[in-house]
């Protein structure tokens, strides 16, 4: 064993960490997180939209509106992403204990790394406007 | 704040505001990182095994906390880039250093999801079930932080709030 896990061993565990429910809400919330934010981004499903010449806040999605500038849309996107990956959390909760210990918990490091191939993709318009 | 000082002063203080908040968080999940990647079997040595040999658990709630502070300011000065900064560099054509800042901000929000199952992970450092897991959310975080704080870095030499 190194000095260092040896350390990290000794760390006591506060009552929230200790919690088995709370680990599968950690676990299902960060497991979805990465994906659902993809999806969110790709179906355009922001909770709202902000117009930050106006700063002016709506409801859902609100495309351009002439001589309001520019709207932005990523707040929205990470709200909706954060409530339905606590939503997908709060679930997993109610599943039995045998079930929530199968996730592959590797999963939880890779998929931040597969999104990223989409992330560019998405990010397209900005990389053929940078080509011409 | 007005009359006291600039706009520009103004929304370059909580950039550096922003910065402050990245650098603390830049330098715990490094050495975090290191700690996971590289442990060290003994503390004695040169700055680097010392560098490695930090009580990494420690660093956990701290990284959490920096990176929801960061996101939040960095959120706040988002609005006024939107309108000050991307605009002209559009205009300037400087298109692939708007993508990488819209790189950044997805980054930012994934980061945000993995949060918790890192707090987890490494407040139940004692699990050996997580070792892997929690080796692996933190280098993913770590790297996230690093290509962040890099884009931002070019980004406001490219123009920032005073340009």
């Amino acid at each position: 064993m190194t000095a260092t896990t040896a350390t990290s061993r000794n760390a006591s565990a506060p009552s929230l960490a200790a919690s088995p429910k709370f680990g599968t809400f950690a676990i299902t919330f960060s497991l979805f997180g990465p994906a659902v934010y993809c999806v969110i981004q790709f179906l355009n499903w922001p909770l709202f939209t902000y117009w930050p010449a106006t700063g002016r806040l709506v409801w859902g999605y609100e495309g351009g509106l002439s001589g309001q500038g520019p709207n932005m849309l990523w707040y929205g996107w990470t709200v909706t992403t954060i409530l339905i990956a606590a939503g997908l959390g709060l679930l997993a909760m109610m599943l039995p204990e045998r079930v929530t210990r199968k996730i592959p918990l590797a999963l939880i490091w890779i998929l931040p790394i597969l999104t990223i191939p989409y992330i560019v993709y998405s990010l397209m318009p900005w990389w053929v406007l940078a080509a011409k | 704040m007005a009359g006291l000082i600039s706009t520009n002063t103004f929304w370059t203080l909580w950039l550096f505001v922003h910065l402050i908040l990245a650098v603390g968080l830049l330098g715990a999940l490094t050495h975090q990182a290191m700690a996971v990647a590289l442990p060290v079997r003994r503390i004695a040595g040169g700055i680097v095994s010392r560098f490695r040999a930090v009580p990494a658990a420690g660093y956990a709630t701290a990284v959490c906390v920096l990176w929801v502070l960061t996101f939040i300011v960095g959120s706040y000065i988002y609005t006024k880039y939107r309108i000050q900064i991307r605009i002209p560099l559009e205009a300037a054509r400087f298109y692939k250093t708007g993508g990488f800042f819209d790189f950044k901000e997805h980054i930012a929000s994934i980061g945000l999801t993995l949060l918790p199952a890192y707090w987890y992970f490494w407040k139940n450092a004692q699990n050996p079930d997580f070792d892997n897991a929690r080796k692996g959310v933190t280098l993913v975080l770590a790297a996230m932080c690093w290509f962040m704080f890099i884009v931002g870095h070019v980004l406001n030499n490219a123009r920032g709030f005073a340009s």
